[in-house]
């Protein structure tokens, strides 16, 4: 049997290509799982799993937690929504204080970039990055492609817009490095107040005109703007940045070709995207969604059949 | 105390000596006479320092640490750092004072040279130029200055204000205080965690661009002419900076600057796995602005190299990259980490202008040479020994250092100042 080659899911940049593909195939006999009327299997009996979470999250946790329960591990959740400074206890002894009740795999959001990595070589237990600041989110680049696979038969080859908010979005990094590793092409689309002056160095193709991103593309990945992590002003409106980069009906017509519409959620709808593309036969949104919980209960079994 | 140091090769391009290998005799504070080896020249003297074959060089001066006394002497005290001066070569520093409370009256800078008295190293503090650090308001620079503060600088913040930064420098000048600053626009570089660049964009951390730092520098040009005022710019750590006081220097500005070990053996890279012992200001850059840092320096555009020492406790750096406080020491390990890495074009002769003469002469120090009556302010060190950087050897109170627990190559074997010889263990 192929195992995982990372003892963590610390980000897409450390695992394999094989990785990925290994992931993909777990999760598409576990979705066929949580298809069925009886959902649950016993794979993690035994393995208790802690949600950390130090962010506000609503449906990375929900789809972590059903995850884990179709697996049958023993969950207990945590959220801090203060950073371990204000809070005055250091992360490493908070993780450290729910490890001694023996706990045996961590899944933790965390604000600032890197901090499973340094978590890492501070405990034992297996760590699952489920989102480190502005770094990565690898389980939503995962299933982001997994669904991409889904709906087009395969990722390689394919060219994926990615389209808002570069600069604070955790999904954009992961997405380019997981689609790269399986061979598409990927393109990020914003203004340039949102684009890492730097990004092209990734491999990656920058776009500021949406209208040309989307004639270059068969899926458009639209980021919401994440105002709560923008501290300073990148552009003057909502309102204006709608008319810029927000995507509608009347702009996915005028294509000449049907592309997919992805979103990672939450929708702002009416400025990134408008509802009745949300809701449209191009999105894969909610398959998204259901795909997150397959691909997550993948990555969890994987990581506990290493021992 | 009379001290022969026998078997040495002189490392000072002021002297005479230079090159050759040689024996010192030392007498009371005074290179009293120098001798080729070769001829057992002296006889009859008590004590013996054989230097087998290793350099002597005029002593070697820091001219920025951070001392952190008083105030956060859980990271460092003047005695620890001192100690590390001492195993690293350094016989003076220039300390900064951003301390609790800050190095702000003639008072503060008395208490720097009372407590360092005894040390083996000399310290000279810098004051601070605004009080508490603020930006805004000046500081009794005057009487600092006559209290023997070598220098005026608000440490790793900037004076932000152009209309302050320009007043300091016209007030300073009337009685030759000098102004040193840390150049970065907060405007731009707020938030930002490391060099703007690839590896900051695949870390996802926010960067720094280089031009936070060259704004500055260009104003603070500008204001050095309109003043007619000299202006020290610390630790410049990018290619346009360099160039920027390049071209300056070439139109006859008064502007000096320095460069921190730490810009010219690390790079952006360095921090792909989040290193908190990497997160510095200011950050380390490119491989291409590496490159330039140490042309600079070749060709006399950069004058100094300094340590900038900067304790931390692992309270404050063993924490996420994000929450890190910025720093590393350096005052034991900068001597090995210049030899390792500096490239083949860099001769020892410009080591000792960077490290030695330069420095004193940028604060109006007594010059150090190797020649008969001069001071004997002396570094005794040899570019091949291996040795170990551990934490037993460690002097400082503080252990952020990316270099430790590994083998290091050049050693500092001994310091002789204030009429004593210091050895290394």
């Amino acid at each position: 049997m192929k195992k995982f080659s990372q003892r963590h899911l610390l980000g897409i940049k450390e695992i394999t290509t094989d990785d990925i593909e290994l992931v993909f195939e777990t999760a598409d006999n576990f979705k066929t799982v949580i298809n069925r009327p009886i959902k649950k299997v016993p794979s993690l009996r035994d393995i208790t799993v802690a949600n950390i979470f130090f962010e506000n999250s609503t449906r990375t946790r929900i789809s972590f937690e059903l995850a884990q329960k179709r697996l049958s591990a023993d969950v207990v959740n945590f959220s801090a929504s203060s950073s371990s400074v204000t809070k005055g206890e250091t992360l490493v002894d908070t993780v450290k204080n729910i490890l001694a009740m023996k706990v045996d795999m961590v899944v933790m959001r965390h604000p600032a970039p890197g901090a499973h990595i340094f978590l890492s070589k501070h405990i034992d237990a297996q760590i699952i990055n489920a989102g480190d600041g502005t770094h990565e989110h690898p389980t939503q680049a995962l299933l982001d492609a997994f669904s991409i696979r889904e709906k087009l038969g395969s990722v390689k080859g394919k060219k994926i817009a990615i389209v808002g908010d570069i600069t604070h979005s955790r999904v954009a990094l992961s997405n380019i490095f997981c689609l790269q590793k399986l061979g598409a092409e990927v393109m990020v689309c914003g203004p340039t107040t949102l684009i890492p002056k730097y990004i092209s160095s990734l491999g990656v193709k920058v776009e500021h005109d949406l209208m040309k991103a989307l004639n270059w593309c068969d899926v458009a990945n639209m980021l919401r703007i994440q105002l709560e992590r923008q501290d300073i002003k990148y552009f003057p409106s909502l309102r204006e940045y709608s008319m810029l980069y927000g995507l509608d009906k009347k702009r996915l017509d005028s294509l000449d070709k049907e592309i997919v519409i992805m979103h990672p959620g939450p929708i702002n709808r009416g400025v990134e995207i408008t509802s009745d593309v949300a809701d449209s036969k191009h999105s894969i949104i909610l398959n998204q969604v259901e795909n997150g919980v397959a691909v997550r209960m993948a990555v969890m079994y994987l990581l506990a059949g290493q021992n | 105390m009379r001290l022969l140091v026998t078997n040495t090769t002189i490392c000072d391009p002021q002297s005479s000596f230079n090159g050759k290998k040689c024996d010192l005799l030392i007498n009371n504070g005074i290179i009293e006479d120098i001798q080729p080896s070769s001829k057992n020249f002296f006889s009859n003297i008590p004590k013996v320092y054989d230097a087998k074959g290793a350099s002597i060089s005029p002593g070697w001066m820091d001219m920025r640490a951070a001392l952190r006394e008083p105030g956060y002497e859980y990271k460092e005290n003047l005695e620890s750092a001192a100690d590390a001066a001492q195993a690293g070569g350094f016989t003076s520093i220039a300390c900064l004072p951003n301390t609790n409370p800050p190095l702000q009256t003639n008072a503060d800078i008395e208490f720097i040279y009372r407590k360092a008295e005894k040390l083996a190293v000399n310290i000279y503090p810098y004051g601070a130029i605004t009080k508490n650090l603020n930006g805004e308001d000046l500081n009794e620079i005057y009487d600092m200055h006559n209290a023997g503060a070598v220098g005026f600088t608000d440490g790793n913040k900037s004076i932000a204000h152009a209309g302050v930064m320009l007043r300091a420098m016209m007030y300073g000048n009337i009685f030759g205080g000098l102004m040193l600053n840390h150049c970065e626009d907060k405007n731009i570089s707020a938030g930002g965690r490391m060099h703007e660049g690839v590896m900051s964009t695949s870390l996802g951390l926010k960067g720094i661009t280089p031009i936070a730092e060259e704004l500055m520098i260009t104003r603070d040009i500008e204001l050095a002419k309109y003043a007619e005022s000299p202006i020290h710019i610390s630790h410049v750590s990018s290619k346009g900076s360099v160039e920027l006081i390049r071209k300056a220097k070439k139109q006859g500005v008064a502007v000096t600057c320095d460069v921190a070990v730490a810009n010219l053996c690390f790079i952006d890279e360095d921090l792909k796995s989040f290193d908190t012992n990497f997160k510095l200001t200011p950050p380390l850059r490119s491989k291409n602005d590496q490159k330039a840092l140490w042309e600079g320096l070749i060709d006399g555009t950069i004058d100094c190299i300094v340590t900038d020492h900067h304790p931390e406790d692992s309270e404050h750096k063993d924490v996420e990259f994000e929450y890190a406080s910025n720093g590393m020491i350096q005052l034991q390990t900068a001597f090995s980490l210049i030899s390792m890495k500096a490239p083949k074009t860099f001769t020892s002769d410009m080591l000792v202008k960077v490290l030695s003469i330069n420095p004193r002469k940028t604060l109006k120090l007594e010059n150090i040479s190797i020649s008969k009556g001069s001071k004997a302010e002396l570094t005794i060190f040899d570019q091949n020994i291996k040795w170990n950087y551990d934490s037993k050897n460690n002097q400082s109170r503080s252990k952020n250092s990316p270099v430790l627990n590994t083998e290091l190559i050049g050693k500092v074997m001994a310091i002789i100042n204030k009429d004593q010889l210091f050895k290394n263990a």
